[in-house]
């Protein structure tokens, strides 16, 4: 390796972003017992600098997550439980007339934050999930003719269950096309539930979660993760994977090409918080499925014999040939 | 293709074999036009699918028809419908046909007698073709007439089938067998395919075209490695494929020489009631001299036959003298004559020359070699038909004090062996004749007198044999033979008394006609040579000469019996008028021999030149090849080995010392490397050697591990491999460690920007192949030495590509085939 400044500068920069992201992992560690897995990728959708669609049943702490990671990040966080009559105002804000300016003054919406969490988003009406949609996709809100700028980082970290299904309104394709991924929470091992009892008991460790890092970090973490490389087989590589959703017989709708941007961002952000500034196929392998199922529709076929979109991408990844060589 | 054509198609394929039968080519329009009708008729049968007894009779009767049209048109009614005296001109064509056949050797005339028994017997086989492949629906016993008739010149002749000729008999089965798969299938469904499948045609039909693509591929695998697989191995006979004639010395083809065959031209060509011509000469001393074409040295109790020629290039006689007779030494005064001969045109298939033994030089035109150890000379590209040559002999002349003095030489084994099983009183009748006798010379003189007179032998060309029992009835009771028996006996008895002994062929001198010397074909002749240690080979005439013996044999002067001690018919035998005496009811005449009788017993040895070494080194050197032709594989592997060790080394020479890299925090649990491994620094600017290092070690693991039979998921990155294998098989830290830089080479190879920053070396590879080792069977552990898989999968793939070539063509031809069913399309619209 050439050891130029840049060079230099980059690795320096790497280990900058690994110690800071070891640090968020531990404080979020240290509210939600056992998950790392799902904090990993909940950080590496941060540093890719998407939105996170949380799908599990209640009480397992999504919001817990959201709340943690908002917490040790020492950054605006702003939670918006989502109910059929909630409105689009109710996300973006409102114009309100002031009678002492005589003016319309912009009472900026919950949207106005570095974390987002929305709660139970089916439950809205699809008029006011497709406000916050569009919030996400632009990072802007436009009211009245004005557009306001979103913080940055933005994160959405959205949270759905699966059980409850009367009078809620499913996300559609295209929507949940907008989250980078999808995770489950699960239920925690018994060891980590036993802790959670022990912990949680007695009080609530949210409260005691110091922030450990600023928002101006997080803000140059994303920077660096825009920098790893990405060399031209595993780009290939990616779109192989997308391609393959498309052709597969177990799908009725494969992944976009957006898909195929967010794969690549992640991997990103992966490879960077592995300490490594170059994407390798295995970054992707382990993003595959919570990247890309969420968008994908199973064939009729695949859905009688039980399929998930899950396992058929886990499949197909399987069998796509890592590249070679350059 | 339909079936009754592909039977026709394959009858005709290999009737094509048959062509060193002929002389000209009628025989084959005639085979041709049959199978044409015979398969005509099998493709009207299969559309009106008529009883299966039926077609094969339909068929005999339209080739009736047909040959009838062909060969008795003028005798036939409309040309076509058989009468009885167009029977009878088929009859007759066949009894002539059939003498012919009897008569020539091969190649024989392709006149129409035999042209109609050849078309007949390829129908023949072109109806059970059929009959086996179309209407009992049995493809592949259908190769049994096929094979018959493919084994008709193989057993004719002795030169090998042309190899185009064989691969031509081969496709036509294999075309047979191909489309009898297709038509089976096409009653059943869809093909299931051999390999990777495309996507296929949606019609109704099945689709049979993959089916028969790979019925071709492993066909045409058959027949390349049955016309290679020989070129490759080293043969018995002088390589088959390419007569690049400089090794094996004999020319192109490698023909084999057979002396039956060449004495069954030599007879039959001639006209068995014509005392014909076979050559005429003339000497400078003017007297007559024996003639000897082949000299059998080997008795088997039934036959005398010849031991195995050498040819040797640098034996040829243009090259210079032959070489010295053997056994003849520097004290021997030596007659020298110079011969100059004239082979008869009309002599066909003569490759040996008749020459005056023994001969110092002979000066022929053409590729004719000398036979060291028999001085025979034969060439397997000429015939000595119409040829004159001049013949240089220089014919011992000892004295009864040197021939006397010759004692059977130690290792003339060969020309003592006789087989066991012999009948005793032979050879007590050898020894009683010979009492006296103080020296192998005045045995030999004895046992010719004894022959000759006291014996009380007579001329008789009605006996026959020379075999163990035929011998003891002819020396013991009968005492009536011709030339074959007296010298036949006369070399077995030479041999029981130690004398080394054998037969030679040819003729004797012949009558003087003006100023040459004429040989006719009553003048064939066999005579006993015995050896005399500083003399060599003496002939010797143990058959009565004369009128009523063989007319023009005659007595050497120096077997006559000088000696006091010899028998006191001294002399009588000095010319070709002795022998009266003997009583004979066979009086002296031209047609009274038979010149055919001599070939009779000396039958079925081919004479294969210069075969080199003796059969159990052959056995040896083919089991060698063969064996390093296995172990191909395996050379290929250890040199591929070589070459990445080499490449490897070649970094670690141009790498400055080891560094340690500091790394930082190890990250995670999920299988991240540990960054903090001592690893080995590579000159600043990444060098083709370092990219080329590392590929060669992550080669070398994936090959290790292919041979090893450890499977590799085509999806798992190096990283992911270094990780299973060191859990899986829990390589110790040391390997570990290597595997994993091994792998991170590798990897910071493919996806880093700039690649390498540490490099495997050769004691990497090494390590995790020992470990890996470590963890597989002993047998595998062997198998991956011999048999590397790795290295045969490499040789697989490049057949498929070659394969893939040969589909390619077939592709192109299909292509065309639907172009053209569209252009159909359109037109129909």
């Amino acid at each position: 390796m050439a050891a130029t400044p840049d060079v230099t500068d980059a690795g320096s920069r790497l280990e900058e972003l690994v110690e800071t992201a070891h640090r968020i992992r531990r404080a979020i560690e240290s509210v939600i017992e056992g998950k790392s897995d799902v904090v990993r990728l909940t950080l590496t959708v941060l540093l890719a600098e998407g939105h996170l669609l949380i799908e599990d049943v209640p009480g397992v702490g999504k919001t817990m997550l959201a709340k943690a990671l908002a917490r040790s990040i020492d950054c605006p966080v702003r939670r918006v439980q989502f109910t059929p009559d909630l409105l689009p105002s109710d996300i973006t804000g409102v114009s309100a007339y002031n009678q002492q300016t005589r003016e319309f003054e912009f009472k900026p919406g919950p949207v106005f934050a570095n974390i987002v969490v929305g709660d139970e988003i089916n439950r809205a009406s699809p008029k006011t999930q497709s406000a916050l949609l569009e919030c996400m996709e632009e990072h802007q809100v436009t009211v009245d003719g004005v557009t306001y700028q979103l913080e940055s980082p933005f994160m959405v970290i959205a949270t759905q269950n699966p059980i409850e299904m009367e009078g809620t309104y499913p996300l559609p394709e295209a929507q949940r096309d907008r989250f980078t991924a999808k995770i489950a929470m699960g239920y925690p091992e018994p060891a980590a539930e036993l802790e959670m009892l022990d912990v949680h008991g007695a009080s609530q460790p949210l409260d005691k979660l110091e922030p450990v890092a600023t928002t101006a970090e997080v803000h140059a973490l994303i920077q660096a993760v825009r920098a790893v490389y990405v060399s031209q087989p595993v780009k290939r590589y990616a779109i192989d994977m997308v391609a393959a959703t498309r052709h597969s017989s177990d799908l009725r709708l494969g992944a976009s090409p957006r898909a195929t941007l967010h794969l690549v961002r992640s991997a990103r952000a992966h490879a960077a918080l592995s300490g490594r500034d170059y994407v390798i196929p295995d970054d992707l392998q382990d993003l595959a499925v919570p990247v890309l199922s969420h968008r994908l529709l199973p064939s009729m076929e695949a859905q009688g014999q039980r399929r998930h979109p899950e396992q058929v991408v886990a499949e197909l990844v399987r069998r796509i040939p890592v590249p070679d060589a350059k | 293709m339909k079936l009754p054509v592909a039977a026709g198609l394959a009858t005709a394929a290999v009737s094509i074999t048959l062509y060193p039968l002929f002389n000209g080519g009628a025989w084959f329009w005639a085979s041709l036009g049959v199978v044409l009708v015979t398969t005509a008729v099998g493709v009207v049968a299969s559309r009106l699918a008529t009883p299966r007894w039926l077609a094969p009779l339909a068929m005999l009767v339209a080739q009736g028809l047909y040959l009838t049209a062909g060969f008795a048109r003028q005798e036939a009614w409309l040309s076509v419908i058989p009468t009885k005296d167009s029977v009878l001109r088929l009859g007759e064509l066949i009894a002539s046909g059939y003498d012919d056949i009897q008569r020539f050797a091969a190649p024989v005339p392709s006149n129409p007698g035999i042209s109609l028994l050849t078309g007949g017997g390829v129908g023949l086989i072109a109806v059970l073709v059929d009959l086996f492949a179309v209407r009992l629906r049995r493809a592949a016993l259908a190769g049994l007439p096929l094979l018959a008739l493919f084994t008709v010149p193989a057993a004719v002749i002795t030169d090998p089938i042309g190899w185009p000729a064989f691969v031509i008999a081969a496709l036509g089965y294999v075309g047979l067998l191909v489309a009898d798969g297709r038509e089976r299938l096409s009653h059943w469904g869809r093909a299931v395919l051999v390999r990777r499948s495309r996507v296929g045609g949606t019609g109704t039909a099945p689709d049979t075209g993959r089916l028969a693509l790979s019925g071709k591929r492993i066909g045409v695998t058959a027949i390349a490695l049955a016309i290679l697989l020989p070129a490759l191995l080293p043969t018995l006979a002088p390589n088959p494929l390419f007569g690049f004639g400089v090794g094996n010395g004999l020319g192109p083809g490698g023909n084999n020489i057979g002396i039956p065959d060449a004495i069954a031209k030599l007879g039959g060509q001639l006209n068995q009631q014509r005392n014909a011509t076979v050559l005429t000469y003339t000497s400078s001393d003017d007297q007559p001299r024996y003639l000897r074409i082949y000299s059998l040295d080997l008795f088997d109790g039934r036959k005398w036959t010849p031991s195995a020629l050498r040819g040797r290039p640098e034996d040829r006689v243009s090259a210079g003298p032959l070489p010295p007779a053997p056994g003849l030494g520097p004290g021997v005064a030596v007659k020298r004559a110079e011969t100059r001969i004239t082979i008869s045109e009309d002599i066909d298939q003569l490759r040996f020359l008749p020459l005056p033994y023994p001969a110092t030089q002979v000066d022929a035109d053409g590729d004719w070699r000398a036979d060291r150890a028999t001085l025979m000379v034969f060439s397997t590209r000429d015939e000595a038909a119409g040829l004159e040559y001049r013949v240089a002999t220089g014919e011992p002349q000892p004295t009864v004090a040197q021939l006397d003095a010759a004692v059977s030489p130690p290792g003339s084994g060969r020309f003592l062996d006789l087989p066991p099983g012999l009948d005793g009183q032979v050879r007590a009748m050898a020894v009683r004749v010979t009492r006296g006798a103080a020296t192998p010379y005045q045995k030999a003189v004895k046992l010719q007198e004894w022959f000759t007179h006291s014996g009380k032998f007579t001329y008789s060309l009605r006996t026959t044999g020379s075999g163990g029992d035929a011998l003891s009835r002819f020396v013991l009771t009968g005492r009536s033979g011709y030339c074959e028996q007296f010298a036949s006996a006369m070399a077995v008895m030479a041999r029981m008394l130690g004398i080394p002994a054998r037969v030679s062929i040819g003729y004797t001198g012949g009558t003087k006609i003006g100023k040459s010397w004429v040989v006719r074909t009553h003048d064939a002749h066999a005579w006993p040579e015995l050896y005399f240690a500083g003399v060599g080979w003496l002939r010797f005439e143990p058959t009565p000469t004369g009128g009523a013996g063989q007319g023009t044999a005659q007595v050497p002067p120096y077997t006559v019996p000088v000696t006091p001690t010899a028998n006191p018919t001294t002399g009588s035998s000095a010319g070709p008028s002795s022998g009266a005496g003997d009583t004979s009811d066979h009086p002296g005449g031209p047609a009274r021999r038979n010149p055919r009788q001599l070939d009779r017993d000396f039958g079925g040895v081919p004479v294969i030149p210069d075969p080199g070494l003796p059969v159990a080194a052959k056995g040896g050197i083919g089991a060698g090849t063969l064996l390093l032709l296995a172990l191909i594989p395996a050379l290929l592997r250890l040199l591929f080995w070589y070459g990445r060790r080499r490449v490897l080394a070649r970094v670690t020479a141009a790498r400055p010392a080891t560094v340690r890299v500091p790394a930082p925090r190890a990250p995670e649990t999920s299988g991240e490397l540990p960054r903090d491994v001592t690893v080995r620094a590579i000159p600043r600017d990444p060098s083709a050697y370092a990219a080329r290092a590392v590929e060669a070690a992550w080669a070398e693991l994936c090959d290790t591990l292919t041979d090893f039979g450890m499977p590799r998921n085509p999806s798992e990155s190096p990283r992911a491999v270094a990780r299973r294998l060191t859990e899986q098989y829990e390589l110790d830290a040391e390997a570990a460690a290597s595997i994993r830089t091994i792998a991170s080479a590798e990897e910071r190879l493919r996806y880093a920007p700039t690649p390498l920053d540490a490099g495997p070396v050769a004691a990497d590879v090494r390590r995790v192949r020992r470990a890996l080792a470590a963890t597989v069977s002993k047998r595998r552990r062997v198998g991956a030495a011999l048999a590397p898989r790795s290295t045969l999968l490499r040789l697989r793939a490049l057949g498929e590509k070659a394969l893939d070539g040969f589909d390619r063509l077939e592709n192109i031809r299909v292509r065309t085939a639907r172009r053209d069913d569209h252009v159909r399309e359109l037109t129909r619209r």
